[in-house]
């Protein structure tokens, strides 16, 4: 077995030595190892695959030169394992350069020739690459790009499962390896050809617009932090915008984690390819379950979409048991009980580990959903909640046709308030309250949640004016939000919903940064669980 | 507040309206140069003055001129720029100059809020930052390499395609081979007539042959300048070893590098003799961070005895075939290629400079320099020098935690 990375790696012939290729996966929650031996802040994907090569005791290695992380990957690992083999990679496919790749094929397979003691019969070669050779169909239909960085194999697996689309993978990952060659007088050189040929990675020089056509329904752009390459060509897109298009952020490992699936799932929602039974209509009360980290919010109506009544509580170490617990306080309020009810759909992080529910839809869908009910002049839903916060984009008939997520650390959310006011020593009401009349212009140039408490600590410390602080604390959180807001475009009206919409002084500071006044709904934290109760009224 | 803070907040209240902030930027340089031409500091080197005064203005230059310019990296081949009076503006610089005038954070900003990963060398983020803002006139061309940072390629395709300038990408092979050569030299030959086709001019052969003449001749130079180094206390600050990029890159093979360093050696032979302790750098020197500039810059206790990326090529060009020569000192860069061919260089480096401790400070996002710090780690332990590696940002100061690096910093001097 050899390992490798890289789609432009000549795996046919390791195949024709009689040796197996194998795609190395790095999915590791820790990189002890690797760390040990290059620095932390390198592209987290190299370190996983350095973490397994030494984890697994993985003896042969080939790859590219890719990335400076896999290049440095290499000389980290150089002599660490039995084989190991870097293929210098043109990026321009002219003949030289073919003559050059074609010439670093020639170099691995004496290297992996001597070391392994076998040869290499080139007829074995040519069978597998008429193996290779296509035909295959052209799908047809409907389709969406994954694009950037690779992502984990399962979270493409789980999109392919959850789409009614057909899924093109345009990352390193790709296996469209069909080969059409012809000139048999020199066998190796064709195939170092066609493998330049493949679809260009960001690495390469070549333009890569071609690729997207107006054909495809959306696309999924991932980026990984410290790859280099991806982002530049999302920012292109997402400046023409002409087409559906999710930018996911990762490093590499948690790609497959809830936050990542449950927006890649509202995006197959939003753009109508996402997979589900088709419900009718029917008569009796519908519920919401909107289980979120910090609270849990049910909302019950009935058939005419009037609100009987809802729930807010905190939601505890278990979050089924705070379903329940909503749940039973909201049946208690509308004085009915659980046999009257229609239908249920629960929506928040929690929303798919509770069994009463009869369809589980992502809090982006039902944000915007309850948002447009309430008042149908939104087009941007600013959602603040405790440890997350999110800007939903509708069209003019409430359609969610763009969002996007806060990364995943606390910074700018109700959960930063919260230990901002731990440090002033002010319950969270208190801080609430204040708003407007500051005596000095304070600025918090920190959003990290760890950083910002110790710059709040010193200007405590310099005797500034609580109201000023607690001013400049508002400010930052207005800032993060108005960012996410830039990230997909100003559009108004504005709906802020969330825990932190009870925050005037963050309300404030978000309307004078927007230069726009917020719609506040009635009850901003049970927008998403209302949401949900208006999808499983309409059971669509 | 002071003069600088104040040009600083008129700058970014200034952020919407791109030709005033750029005449402000065009202010600033102009006033660092007549300051630095007027007040002559008497503990910098005649040199040195020499080589401040020409960067500022080879950056002024290029930026009021920018229907004479083209876009580079540090390591694009210029001499064709210099031998067709081209003036050149490269990233790393400009970024630089505009940390220098406090505004890279918002630069940085704006390019992150057009979806720029935040995880990019902020380098590249602020020049991005400060083209999508129309700060930056477009120029007439860009050209890079792809060699030793991942950055150039995507930064460049993006400028150019966004702009509708034309750029060429010299694709610098991994591995030095006599292809790899034939290659390349076959590439520089298109940049040239690339550049003849866009600037409406002839390159001339002569002259580009004069530009490597004089380049060798100069680098002769810094080989001298390194016979000295380990016996004479010379550098200021870390500003200058950082200006030294502009003369050991870019702009080597003009008449006024040259210039800069036969007064360099000069300099050096009447520098006072070694005192104090001295650190070698790797890759980068961070020129804004507090910690560096209290230990560094104009001490007697600590002084910088340079860093590897001003010799990351010492050789002789092959005057006779300019386009082959210029395409060999691109492979055979010590920064391209496996980490081996750098450790070569640092070792030779540190045999002729002798530094009493080494310190790397690792840039965010550059992972060709961090990639390697454990390497180089060991190679100091091989040969008994003290190392030390800091994280940090050269650039966006946000990123820099001064109370940390303090700590070990002054842990690691205090051990020298
Ligand atoms: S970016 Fe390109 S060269 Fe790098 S691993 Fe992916 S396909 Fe290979
Ligand atoms: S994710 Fe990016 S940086 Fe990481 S190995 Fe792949 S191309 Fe290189
Ligand atoms: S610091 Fe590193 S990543 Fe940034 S431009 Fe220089 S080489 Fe590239």
């Amino acid at each position: 077995m050899i390992g490798y990375i890289c789609k432009y790696t000549p795996v046919e012939i390791i195949e024709a030595f009689g040796e197996e290729p194998v795609r190395l996966e790095s999915g590791y929650k820790s990189h002890e190892h690797a760390e040990a031996l290059i620095h932390s802040n390198m592209c987290s994907f190299a370190k996983g695959v350095l973490e397994n090569i030494i984890e697994n005791n993985i003896e042969e290695v080939i790859l590219t030169a890719c990335c400076d992380s896999i290049k440095r990957l290499y000389d980290v690992l150089k002599d660490k394992v039995k084989f190991i083999h870097i293929l210098d990679l043109p990026r321009k496919k002219d003949p030289l350069a073919i003559d050059l790749f074609y010439n670093e094929i020639i170099e691995f397979m004496e290297a992996y020739q001597a070391f392994k003691n076998k040869n290499f019969a080139e007829e074995n070669l040519l069978k597998i690459l008429e193996s290779k050779s296509f035909n295959k169909e052209k799908q047809s239909a409907e389709s969406i790009a994954i694009l950037g960085a690779r992502l984990k194999d399962d979270v493409i697996e789980k999109i392919i499962n959850s789409c009614t689309a057909n899924v093109i993978n345009f990352t390193c990952t790709a296996e469209e390896r069909v080969f059409n060659i012809e000139a048999k007088d020199n066998l190796l050189k064709s195939y170092a050809e066609s493998l330049l040929n493949l679809t260009p990675c960001m690495r390469m020089a070549e333009d890569r617009s071609k690729l997207i056509n107006k054909e495809l329904k959306g696309i999924i752009y991932n980026t990984i932090k410290f790859c280099d390459f991806y982002s530049y060509e999302y920012a292109e897109l997402k400046s023409k915008a002409d087409l559906p298009l999710l930018k996911i952020e990762t490093d590499y490992n948690d790609s497959n984690s809830g936050q990542i699936l449950t927006r890649i799932d509202a995006f197959l929602e939003s753009t109508g390819i996402k997979k589900m039974e088709k419900q009718r209509a029917k008569k009796g009360y519908f519920v919401g379950v909107d289980s979120g980290s910090t609270s849990t919010n049910v909302v019950i109506i009935d058939e005419n979409k009037n609100i009987i009544s809802y729930s807010i509580i905190p939601t505890g170490p278990k979050a089924l048991e705070s379903a329940f617990k909503a749940f039973e306080i909201a049946l208690n309020n509308a004085g009915l009980q659980e046999k009257d009810i229609t239908s249920i759909v629960a929506t928040g992080y929690g929303r798919v580990s509770i069994p009463f529910a009869d369809r589980i839809v992502t809090e982006i869908t039902c944000h915007g959903k309850g948002a447009f009910f309430i008042d149908n002049t939104v087009r941007t839903v600013i959602d603040i909640g405790g440890q997350d916060s999110k800007v939903i984009r509708l069209d003019d008939s409430g359609n969610v046709i763009d969002f996007v997520m806060n990364d995943k650390c606390s910074a700018g959310t109700g959960r930063f308030l919260e230990v901002m006011a731990r440090t002033l020593g002010i319950s969270i009401e208190e801080m609430a309250k204040v708003h407007k009349e500051v005596k000095e212009n304070i600025t918090i140039t920190s959003m990290c949640t760890v950083f910002a408490e110790s710059e709040v600590i010193s200007l405590i410390a310099q005797n500034k004016d609580q109201r000023d602080i607690i001013h400049a604390l508002n400010k930052a959180v207005a800032s993060k939000a108005v960012s996410l807001v830039d990230r997909i475009g100003r559009k108004g009206k504005y709906m802020m919903t969330g825990g932190v919409a009870k925050n005037q002084g963050v309300v404030y500071a978000i309307e004078s940064r927007l230069g726009e006044k917020l719609i506040i709904p009635f009850e901003p934290q049970i927008i998403g669980a209302l949401g949900a109760a208006l999808i499983s009224l309409e059971g669509k | 507040m002071d003069t600088v803070k104040i040009y600083t907040n008129i700058i970014k209240d200034n952020m919407d309206r791109p030709e005033k902030v750029d005449k402000l930027i065009n202010f600033g340089l102009t006033s660092a140069y007549y300051y630095v031409s007027f007040f002559k500091d008497k503990r910098i080197p005649k040199s040195l003055h020499y080589l401040n005064k020409y960067s500022i203005k080879s950056i002024k230059d290029s930026l009021a001129n920018p229907q004479n310019s083209a876009w580079v990296n540090l390591f694009a081949p210029s001499e064709f720029l210099i031998a067709m009076d081209i003036k050149p503006l490269f990233i790393e610089a400009y970024s630089s100059f505009m940390s220098g005038f406090f505004i890279e954070d918002y630069l940085v900003d704006t390019a992150e809020s057009r979806g720029m990963s935040n995880t990019l060398c902020s380098y590249h983020k602020t020049f991005i930052g400060a083209s999508e803002l129309n700060i930056l006139k477009k120029p007439k061309f860009m050209m890079t390499t792809s060699m030793i940072c991942d950055a150039n390629i995507p930064t460049f395709k993006y400028l150019s395609k966004k702009h509708g300038v034309p750029l060429y990408i010299i694709d610098i092979p991994y591995k030095y081979s006599k292809d790899a050569v034939v290659y390349v030299k076959k590439q520089l030959l298109e940049v040239a007539e690339k550049l003849e086709e866009v600037f409406n001019r002839k390159l001339d052969t002569d002259k580009l042959r004069e530009v490597v003449k004089t380049e060798n001749k100069t680098r002769a130079l810094m080989r001298e300048y390194l016979n000295y180094a380990g016996e004479k206390r010379f550098i200021p600050t870390m500003t200058f070893e950082m200006y030294m990029l502009f003369a050991s890159h870019v702009f080597i093979g003009s008449k006024e590098v040259l210039h800069f360093y036969e007064m360099l050696v000069e300099d050096i032979k009447r520098a006072p003799e070694r005192s104090g302790k001295s650190i070698f750098f790797i890759h980068l020197l961070p020129i804004f961070e507090k910690n560096f500039k209290d230990y560094f810059n104009f001490s007697d206790k600590f002084h910088i005895a340079g860093s590897d990326l001003n010799y990351d090529f010492v050789d002789e060009i092959d005057e006779n075939d300019p386009f082959k020569g210029i395409a060999e000192k691109l492979i055979l860069n010590s920064f391209n290629g496996e980490i081996n061919r750098k450790v070569a260089r640092i070792k030779e480096l540190i045999e002729k400079i002798k530094p009493d401790g080494i310190i790397q400070f690792c840039h965010l996002g550059c992972k060709q320099s961090m990639g390697g710090t454990f390497i180089i780690k060991n190679l100091a332990s091989e040969v008994g020098i003290p190392f030390l590696y800091l994280d940090g940002d050269c650039v966006d100061k946000r990123n820099n935690q001064e109370g940390q690096n303090r700590t070990r910093l002054e842990a690691f001097l205090e051990m020298l």
